[in-house]
């Protein structure tokens, strides 16, 4: 049994968590660093509890102190969440050892499938493809450098190299020949030790044109594993998905048993319980290999949810709780896209951009669902990940869907910061991405040169009128006027006849 | 009324009339609606509704799914935005500093790296030049707008 449910999390996920946790009944924890008091994950909890310290380190990474808060405000269950925790074996260990649930799979499967070498080679022994590629042990910057300049050569170029305990694009470097590879090879290595504290990178061939297909499973402990379809998430910038969808445009039903069939032997092969992801490249012939297993709930989860109508929130607390999942034989349904909006300037390289949220009006109509973790008012800070909110559409179908995300992003109205929805609004637009032909370099393809929004005089010049009468009616003073209405003859508490307490 | 914008590096000037209730510039005409957004009548009969918001002395402006960012600038103010100095995009922390003193440098040359949001961020030259400027070392913490770098074209 499960009653109360720390969220050691932050943001547009911890929203979706808590949410989950008031629908199911159940009591939640929200856990905030001092830079987060009044955000809107802290509103959603039965209780919210400020975490002491500064940096990340002494906040959403401090075991102890989240265990210390769990234990004072009863918390039975922990649920990490993406990022943070959410695929560190020593913390899901502690939790268990506290005589806490933990919302994910056994430390033992976390271990096995995070760090990506350890990955491949179990991988491999269970029978399923891996990408071609070369473990590389050495932890040395020197012998390392030298270990891989030796694989380059068997491994073939354009590679990539990763980092093991990687995620997230950190850590990651495309090598397209020898010349970069030694100053590619230290800035990953710096990289991987400034994000995960381990600095071991390894090296695998970079198979151009494909796909990013992945699949979602589900394993309770009742000894059923099953997966529920695919997600191509192939559409990327800095190897970080943009631009999500259900079902991918090119699968077949062949196929789609295929992969979900290795998805479900990954999964067995580490004894997983609850909600995981297997992600494979799928070449352009067909062929599919491994590339790693989340082993936590995912960003893009929502589009498998559109098409299945399956809540894996919902699933992953039952699961969690020792009850069988509730759902059936897998039925896909219609198409669902999710883009992901990040406070970040498309036109500059895609750097994140900080600001205030002066506007955030997000649309509304049938077959939309937005997962955010901001509104209006709110101030977006270089403190987190700069990923505010996700749109998610359904629809009958692929155009129709395509259609709908047009809209909604048309509709979408953020205003004072710099964010990627035009960017998002134009991508839908691109050739390959409505014939469905994306693959993980669409972006680098479609505009080698950057992009830059494509404005119509006619739009700047409207908009120029909208700045000229803004400014001219005062519309930037209106709100502070509304605010000094409250004086008048009467005062408008000389009604009240009650006091409390 | 009459205004001085700057958007896309351009100096604008931009003349709007009133008449009752309604806006108009040439053959635009536009209303203020009671929730604070801006509809616009063009010249083809189209009716859209902007929204606008004002952050500094920026106006954000969203129209028919476009985002422009518009500086209101006073009359007769020099655009000084030419200085090719080389301002930190974020707060974060110098990783690597490529150049020094003297240096001569092309446009797209790489001049640092610094780290910000958990990322490496290349910071090259916008233009052909020689370096005037090394404000950081590595290690150091840089603010936002913190100028990292001067050259002299």
């Amino acid at each position: 049994m499960i009653k109360t449910v720390l969220v050691a999390n932050r943001g547009e996920i911890a929203c979706r968590i808590l949410r989950a946790c008031s629908e199911a009944g159940l009591e939640s924890i929200a856990i905030f660093a001092d830079n987060d008091a009044g955000s809107m994950f802290t509103e959603l909890a039965t209780i919210a509890v400020p975490l002491a310290g500064d940096s990340i380190a002494e906040t959403y990474l401090n075991q102890a102190q989240i265990l210390s808060i769990a234990a004072e405000y009863g918390a039975d269950a922990i649920h990490p969440g993406f990022g943070f925790l959410s695929e560190r074996a020593d913390f899901a260990q502690a939790v268990i050892d506290a005589g806490i649930s933990w919302i994910g799979p056994s430390p033992k499967a976390i271990e096995m499938m995070g760090d990506k070498m350890t990955a491949r080679m179990t991988m491999k022994a269970a029978g399923v493809p891996v990408i071609p590629g070369e473990e590389i042990e050495s932890e040395d910057e020197a012998a390392m450098i030298s270990d891989i300049i030796d694989a380059s050569e068997r491994v073939g170029y354009p590679l990539l190299l990763k980092a093991s305990s990687g995620g997230g694009g950190k850590g990651m470097r495309k090598v397209e020949d020898p010349t970069n590879l030694e100053e590619a090879i230290k800035g990953a290595r710096r990289e991987a030790i400034a994000a995960f504290g381990d600095g071991r990178v390894y090296v695998e061939r970079l198979l151009t044109g494909s796909k990013h297909v992945e699949i979602q499973v589900l394993a309770d402990k009742h000894g059923k594993t099953i997966h529920l379809g695919e997600r191509e998430c192939s559409v990327q910038r800095r190897h970080q998905k943009v631009f999500e969808e259900s079902p991918c445009p090119v699968m077949t039903e062949g196929l789609r048993s295929r992969m979900g069939e290795a998805a479900v032997m990954a999964a067995q092969a580490v004894d997983y319980v609850g909600a995981g992801t297997v992600e494979f490249l799928l070449a352009s012939n067909g062929e599919f290999f491994f590339l790693e297993m989340n082993t936590r709930i995912q960003v893009e989860h929502p589009v498998t949810e559109m098409v299945t109508g399956v809540d894996l929130v919902r699933e992953q607390l039952r699961i969690a709780a020792g009850e069988p999942m509730s759902c059936g034989e897998l039925m896909i349904r219609g198409h669902a896209i999710e883009v992901r909006l990040y406070a970040e300037d498309a036109s500059n390289n895609f750097l994140p951009a900080i600001g205030p949220l002066a506007m955030f009006r997000a649309p509304t109509g049938p077959g939309i669902r937005l997962d955010t973790g901001v509104r209006e008012g709110d101030l977006v800070t270089p403190n987190y990940d700069p990923m505010l909110a996700k749109l998610i559409v359904w629809a009958p179908s692929r155009p129709e869907a395509l259609q709908r995300m047009r809209r909604a992003l048309d509709e979408f109205v953020v205003l004072g910061t710099t964010t990627n929805i035009r960017f998002l609004r134009e991508l839908c637009d691109n050739r390959d991405v409505i014939s469905g032909r994306t693959d993980t370099m669409l972006i680098d393809r479609v505009w080698p040169d950057g992009w830059q929004p494509n404005h119509s005089q006619s739009s700047l010049d409207a908009a120029l009128m909208v700045a000229a009468v803004s400014e001219s009616a005062g519309l930037h003073r209106v709100q502070t006027q509304d605010v000094s209405v409250s004086e008048g003859p009467v005062s408008p508490f000389s009604t009240l006849n009650r006091r409390y307490p | 009324m009459q205004h001085e914008f700057k958007v896309d590096g351009e100096m604008v000037e931009v003349t709007v009339a009133k008449d009752g209730q309604e806006w108009i510039l040439g053959n635009h005409v536009a209303i203020i609606s009671d929730d604070g957004r801006i509809m616009v009548k063009q010249p083809d009969g189209r009716t859209s509704f902007a929204h606008s918001a004002k952050v500094g002395d920026t106006w954000w402006v969203h129209f028919e799914g476009h985002i422009f960012c518009i500086e209101k600038t006073e009359a007769g103010s020099i655009d000084n935005d030419s200085d090719a100095g080389m301002t930190a995009p974020m707060p974060g922390k110098i990783l690597e500093v490529k150049v020094a003193n003297g240096d001569s440098v092309e446009a797209g040359q790489l001049l640092l790296i610094m780290e910000a949001m958990k990322m490496e961020h290349r910071i090259v030259a916008p233009v052909d030049g020689v370096i005037s400027t090394v404000n950081f070392s590595p290690g150091d913490q840089v603010q936002q707008g913190d100028v990292l770098v001067e050259m002299a074209e």
